[in-house]
């Protein structure tokens, strides 16, 4: 990494890494937070010559998405692209070849199965009978660790690997940490249905009707998929109506 | 004074899920600790939040598409519950949510076509990097403006809706909860899907399921 490229500036550009999608837009996605982000390091590398930090800007504001947390990986390296001198059109061919991958690795591995995962074991925790502010407080830590290490480790690869930070990824096998959590998840789920039936407060105060249509209606969840989310929470929304308009008619 | 409150977490909670940092405390499992914590009603935030928190397993800021808004549900449905008696709160105030949540997230896709034309595009004239600073913040700033608009309008039809209904519930508080449940057991079964299916994820399911039911019983 070159010297030019301060400790500080590391420092401020990955802070600004956290405001990454602050100002989403249909058109450039993260383009203008990708450039925001990327600011410290331009004002220092061009800050003295105008048409290159115009220049450096501009290719900077275009279209990019990708994950947040691994959108780190791309300021990284195109920091050090930008150090390096790379050419215009490099830099430009490097962040249009990682969004993709950086945008479908993010969704499988944080929001497909870290987020549901932490999510799940918290869930399970209050239903276990741990104090609520208590499983909220661990659900926060366990689920941040993993954030932020995902988010210093992409940042710290692309910084180090620049433009080959493709064969960093393939050897980290991120994708193969998911499929292993995906699994411990699965027992998770198990662990929060279990609690939720058996659990004090949960379905087993409630009833044995109210067991049966929610196991139907987990049954329901898991042939539909995706697709019966919205007519669910339609149904109990329209439910809730009703029972609320007999209650005033009555 | 509770409904401005839950405007300004409202506001900051809604920057959390996308605008800023994604630490996730607008997930309602937090949010609604939070929210109930500020409100002087820990116990509802934290119900409320869990039974949203079911609701919302599958449900994640993912790029481009749209989304229920998990953290403006979850403060508009504990600022609809919080401190009330009445049978009805919890019922009314997770349906209340469910439906904010889905105005949230239009309000994000308009936030998102409106930030089409603040921001500054290559190609522009060149803004100059003060300028791309001032209005990426900007846009930030809008999103807050947002949540807590969004917020304050859910919070006082929210407690209309149960100032009316409220108290002629016709379920008892076990049937309440047992009705939201079953609604939220939907979304576990989509979560067990996503994550492979029944059929190869028998095993450890299953064992999860005899694990949490030895559990609640003995704990």
């Amino acid at each position: 990494m070159t010297s030019e490229i301060s400790r500080g500036v590391l420092v401020s550009t990955f802070l600004r890494s956290f405001l990454i999608q602050g100002s989403w837009n249909y058109h450039t996605m993260l383009g203008a937070g990708f450039a925001f982000a990327m600011l410290p390091g331009l004002r220092r590398l061009f800050g003295n010559d105008g048409s290159a930090m115009r220049a450096s800007l501009d290719r900077h504001l275009e279209h990019f998405n990708a994950h947040p947390y691994m959108s780190t990986l791309a300021l990284g390296a195109a920091l050090r692209l930008e150090a390096e001198g790379s050419d215009a059109d490099t830099v430009r061919r490097f962040k249009s070849a990682v969004r993709g991958p950086l945008g479908g690795l993010g969704d499988t591995l944080v929001w497909a199965t870290w987020l549901p995962s932490m999510s799940v074991a918290g869930l399970a925790l209050l239903w276990l009978g741990v104090p609520g502010w208590l499983a909220a407080v661990a659900f926060l830590v366990a689920y941040n660790l993993g954030h932020l290490w995902l988010r210093v480790w992409a940042f710290r690869a692309g910084l180090r690997e620049g433009r080959d930070v493709g064969r960093r990824l393939g050897r980290t096998d991120l994708m193969g940490w998911a499929t292993r959590l995906r699994g411990i998840t699965a027992l998770l789920v198990g662990l929060l249905a279990g609690a939720v039936l058996a659990g004090r407060g949960g379905l087993s105060d409630a009833g044995p009707l109210w067991g049966a249509l929610a196991t139907a209606a987990f049954v329901g969840g898991l042939l539909a998929g995706h697709h019966a989310w919205r007519p669910a929470a339609v149904a109990v929304v329209g439910v809730v109506a009703l029972l609320a308009a007999w209650g005033l008619a009555a | 004074m509770d409904i401005l409150l839950a405007t300004l977490l409202g506001g900051l909670l809604a920057l959390d899920a996308t605008s800023v940092g994604q630490f996730m405390v607008s997930r309602p499992l937090v949010a609604g600790a939070v929210v109930g914590w500020a409100l002087g009603d820990p116990a509802t935030g934290i119900t409320v939040g869990a039974v949203l928190e079911l609701y919302l397993l599958v449900s994640f800021p993912t790029g481009g598409s749209r989304f229920p808004e998990g953290a403006t549900a979850t403060v508009v449905a504990v600022a609809t519950a919080a401190g009330s008696e009445a049978a009805g709160a919890l019922p009314l105030a997770v349906a209340v949510g469910l439906v904010w949540g889905q105005v949230g997230g239009f309000s994000i896709t308009a936030l998102r076509l409106l930030n089409n034309r603040l921001v500054p595009e290559p190609g522009d004239r060149f803004p100059g990097p003060r300028r791309v600073a001032a209005l990426h913040l900007a846009a930030i700033l809008l999103d807050f403006a947002r949540g807590a608009a969004v917020t304050l309008v859910g919070a006082w039809i929210g407690r209309a809706v149960l100032t009316a209904a409220g108290s002629t519930w016709p379920l008892s508080r076990t049937g309440s909860l047992g009705l939201m449940l079953v609604g939220a057991a939907v979304s576990v079964g989509i979560l067990l899907r996503d994550l492979g299916g029944f059929r190869r994820r028998r095993v450890l399911f299953t064992g999860g399921l005899a694990l949490g039911i030895l559990g609640a019983r003995l704990l």
